[in-house]
């Protein structure tokens, strides 16, 4: 075990980042800065000392065995949490500048701007047009043909608008679950936000509709920042710029995919990726 | 030697050495599946025949009775030609109004259990007066609303046969809104709530739509409940040998009328009383194929 101090100095960008370095650059801003998190359910210490930054249009990879805490730092970042009683976050979490996990935080106008995709795809019982205008209305007052514009715009995006054009009206239900699993993160880039949190969002799904969603990630980062929770390594190598390894409650080492899975510095990740446990 | 303390290597070479004895559990289990499926099968056997023959002598006894005159005739003497035109229109309106007035409040009591009042003691004591509501006789809700809009004017009223019978919808209705909301499940809450909606318009806007099928059941389920309820109207809304539409006067009631009329003397009342409870029963079945039908084409969409 190592001291607490180390863990934090690793995720700190400036010592796991070297700045002259290609895609990581120091000018990629952060979008999200965590800087010393716990988390509690209730009696369970869920996350220890916690920091680490998104930098801004990048994808980041979290990895890590199975219940390591990914999926509740990712709902820490759109406050998920807030809808559970008992749960609780310390710390600081900054988007631009901001303590969002401060308590005066608007939480709807949080999660407008901080968007989560689900494991399961869960499209609403509306019909396609509707699943993304739902967000939209929540957030905006818009003209009938400036939804029609957004909804469309985000379909595209997707890739699903060829495949769903002829019938906005009818049921999400009836689609297949890759097209549902488009559908879910059409609804969320449509409202506009700044940062996409993705939780195993192809582990439901066959490969193709995987590779499918891959090749959308790399185009959505232009616009946007991405945090995705994965247990393929595959696909955090394939799709993230920064991949984050967490081991039962800690980050233990953030660095570049490519040298991550290359050349891990620390024992523990490299019997990771290795698959020597997880 | 047994199978069960064999390690697990062991477990395909015990399962050869055991084929004779499995046999024999084998077929002992097989007979036992036969005889609960026959005795089940004999079970919806006998429920059926029940149901079809109360159906078929509803029909027979009841279509003779069924003609224009029955339909368009105001209810008359024994022997006089009369037809059921009050009651049927005195329970279509009794029933829709109580229905208009009982399943709202019962879905927004159903939404506040579900949704807001998870462990709270007020939500508690609600759900069990609606629970002891669902199950009180309901000749006790007919008395009940007799002493509080009958007893004080003095004078029976459709009014009060509405309220009686909407006090039956509410249970019925809060415990399906309940029930249906309850399976929506957390993922769909929780996308809703990602994407910035306040808790209000979660409910309302996603998880009430998931569960907006199974609500109607219910709603449909209280209709069929209370067009057939006799007790509760006896005291309130009583009947009405006239034509009359009026809320404020006695109304007539397909369940009431049949209720005076079957133990009569007259032929003629008595083929009304089947024709009457034939057009309560066509009536809900139809409503009910009807909702059906609407929710499957709405469900295709
Ligand atoms: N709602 C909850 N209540 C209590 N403990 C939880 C809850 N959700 C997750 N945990 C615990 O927190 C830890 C981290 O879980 P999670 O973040 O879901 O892991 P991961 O996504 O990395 O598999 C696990 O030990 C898990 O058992
Ligand atoms: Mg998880």
């Amino acid at each position: 075990m190592e001291p607490d101090a180390n863990h934090r100095s690793r995720a700190m960008p400036d010592s796991a980042i070297p700045a002259a370095d290609g895609a990581l650059s120091a000018a990629a801003r952060a979008m999200i800065s965590i800087r010393g998190l716990d988390f509690h359910y209730g009696d369970h210490h869920a996350l220890r000392g916690i920091s680490l930054d998104f930098p801004a249009r990048q994808v980041t990879g979290m990895i890590g065995p199975s219940g390591c805490g990914k999926s509740t730092l990712l709902r820490i970042l759109n406050r998920m949490y807030d809808l559970y009683p008992g749960q609780r976050a310390t710390g600081e979490v900054l988007l631009d500048g901001e303590n969002i996990i401060a308590p005066g935080t608007d939480v709807n106008r949080l999660r407008s701007r901080v968007g989560m995709v689900f494991q399961k795809p869960t499209p609403f019982p509306m019909s396609i047009r509707d699943n993304i205008a739902f967000g939209i209305k929540l957030h905006e007052r818009i003209s009938r043909s400036e939804m029609d514009g957004r909804i469309e715009d985000a379909l595209r995006r997707v890739a699903l608008w060829t495949e769903v054009k002829d019938r906005l009206r009818a049921g999400a239900g009836a689609l297949s679950g890759g097209q549902q699993q488009r559908l879910c993160i059409a609804r969320t880039i449509a409202t506009r936000p700044e940062v996409i949190l993705l939780d195993e969002p192809t582990s439901a799904l066959d490969p193709i509709s995987t590779a499918r969603i891959e090749e959308l990630l790399d185009e959505l980062k232009q616009d946007f920042t991405i945090a995705i929770v994965t247990h393929n390594l595959q696909q955090a190598a394939r799709c993230a710029d920064q991949v984050a390894f967490f081991f039962m409650g800690e980050l233990v080492e953030v660095d570049r995919a490519d040298r991550m899975f290359t050349t891990p510095r620390l024992k523990r990740t490299q019997d990771y990726i290795t698959g020597r446990f997880g | 030697m047994s199978g069960a303390m064999a390690p697990a290597g062991g477990v395909e070479r015990d399962q050869g050495r055991n084929r004779g004895r499995d046999r024999g559990l084998d077929r002992r289990r097989r007979l036992r599946d036969g005889l609960a499926t026959l005795l089940c099968g004999l079970a919806t056997v006998l429920v059926l025949l029940a149901l079809f023959s109360i159906l078929a002598t509803l029909v027979w006894n009841g279509i003779g009775g069924l003609s224009v005159a029955t339909l368009t005739r105001v209810t008359a003497p024994g022997g006089e030609n009369g037809g059921l035109l009050n009651p049927i229109v005195g329970s279509v309106i009794q029933v829709a109004l109580a229905t208009l007035l009982g399943a709202p409040i019962g879905i927004a009591a159903g939404i506040f259990l579900a949704e807001y009042g998870a462990g709270s003691p007020f939500a508690t004591a609600v759900r069990f007066i609606s629970d002891m509501l669902l199950s009180a006789p309901s000749i006790l809700v007919g008395l009940f609303v007799y002493l509080l809009l009958v007893a004080p004017v003095r004078h029976f009223s459709g009014y009060a046969g509405i309220v009686a019978l909407a006090i039956l919808v509410i249970p019925i209705v809060v415990r399906t809104t309940e029930d249906m909301l309850r399976l929506v499940p957390l993922s769909m809450r929780e996308a809703a709530a990602a994407l910035g909606a306040p808790r209000w318009k979660v409910v309302l806007l996603v998880c009430v739509r998931a569960a907006a099928g199974g609500m109607a059941t219910g709603v449909l389920l209280a209709v069929a409940r209370i067009a057939g309820e006799t007790a509760p109207l006896l005291f309130t809304s009583l009947g009405n040998l006239n034509w009359s539409t009026r809320l404020g006067a006695p109304m007539a009631s397909l369940p009431v009328t049949i209720y005076q009329y079957a133990g009569s003397a007259f032929d003629d009342w008595v083929q009304l009383a089947w024709t009457a409870a034939l057009l309560i029963t066509a009536g809900v079945l139809l409503l009910n194929m009807g909702a059906r039908f609407a929710l499957r084409r709405r469900g295709e969409r």
